[in-house]
């Protein structure tokens, strides 16, 4: 049982519109400590300083996408366990599989509502209470 | 002198290009934006037929704005477009159908929200009323053109130009 007025999400998503769009569904679902990053790099800075339980991330993004931001945080020790659930806007099979092969917990296709949100967050860390 | 590469962008896309290119597409309530950095000599277009910064919003992402407008910049960014400098022009969003409701003012109040938050100069355009329009766009100058289903047409000189009226042409 996770108790979501603990848990601490970092939404990445390099277009602002769409951090708000997740956060309104994060919040919709009684989560409210969230962090932003504007692109994989930034994602990593701010993990550096502070530490979450869970990344949304999209994974179209300039700089670093994605995937290779998953990658990031699987190489890095104390990080490579943290849940991750990554977005996109298709449901492209090789970018499914390629998710997959690098550890991703989580896949979800544009446009997200809340109750597929928490149903994917659930799947991946448990019931949220 | 050589026509110019004339690229259709249907509904659901969003096509970035250059050069002699000239991006059209037909809109009723749904709606295009055009983006271009005027530096790097690219832009593009999309084509959406709902908003998609909704709760509610289902379905497949190639319908919404949220999900091609991102596409659309972030085609234009990895083409080399910078952010910064990033200026925009809205088409459609005509509510031309009673029983459709008002999809189409919703949609232009989107894509004028989405280039407000994310930081992008819109130049103009034009949005709302109650008729289709064809639209042409010229990514490489930011030219552009629409042309309203009953016919009347008005044209879109870069920017930077002054003003002018020529009866059914109106420029500026």
């Amino acid at each position: 049982m996770i108790f979501k007025q603990h848990l601490k999400v970092m939404v990445v998503d390099d277009h602002r519109t769409s951090r708000m769009v997740i956060c309104d569904a994060l919040a919709e679902l009684g989560i409210n400590q969230i962090t932003y990053a504007c692109d994989g790099e930034d994602a990593l800075k701010t993990m550096m300083a502070t530490p979450c339980h869970m990344i949304i991330s999209d994974f179209n993004m300039p700089k670093l996408d994605g995937l290779q931001l998953q990658k990031a945080i699987r190489t890095y020790g104390p990080t490579q366990r943290t849940p991750f659930i990554i977005l996109s806007g298709r449901g492209d099979r090789e970018l499914v599989q390629k998710a997959a092969s690098l550890g991703v917990n989580n896949f979800l296709v544009k446009p997200i509502t809340p109750p597929v949100l928490k149903s994917s967050i659930e799947a991946v860390i448990g019931r949220l209470q | 002198m050589q026509a110019p590469r004339r690229v259709h962008v249907m509904q659901g896309e969003a096509r970035v290009d250059g050069g002699d290119a000239v991006l059209t597409t037909l809109l009723g309530s749904c709606v295009a934006a055009c983006i271009r950095d005027a530096g790097a000599g690219i832009g593009g277009m999309n084509h959406f037929l709902l908003p998609g910064d909704e709760a509610h919003a289902t379905g497949r992402a190639e319908s919404y704005g949220l999900f091609l407008m991102e596409l659309l910049v972030n085609g234009l960014l990895k083409r080399g477009a910078r952010r910064h400098a990033l200026e925009a022009k809205l088409f459609g969003g005509a509510n031309t159908v009673d029983n459709l409701g008002d999809i189409g003012s919703r949609n232009a109040a989107f894509a004028r929200r989405f280039l407000a938050m994310e930081g992008i100069a819109c130049l103009g355009g034009d949005l709302g009323g109650g008729r289709g329009r064809r639209v042409e766009y010229w990514p490489a100058t930011g030219r552009s053109r629409r042309i309203f289903i009953d016919g009347r047409v008005t044209l879109d000189a870069p920017a930077s130009a002054m003003p002018a009226s020529t009866g059914d042409l109106e420029l500026f």
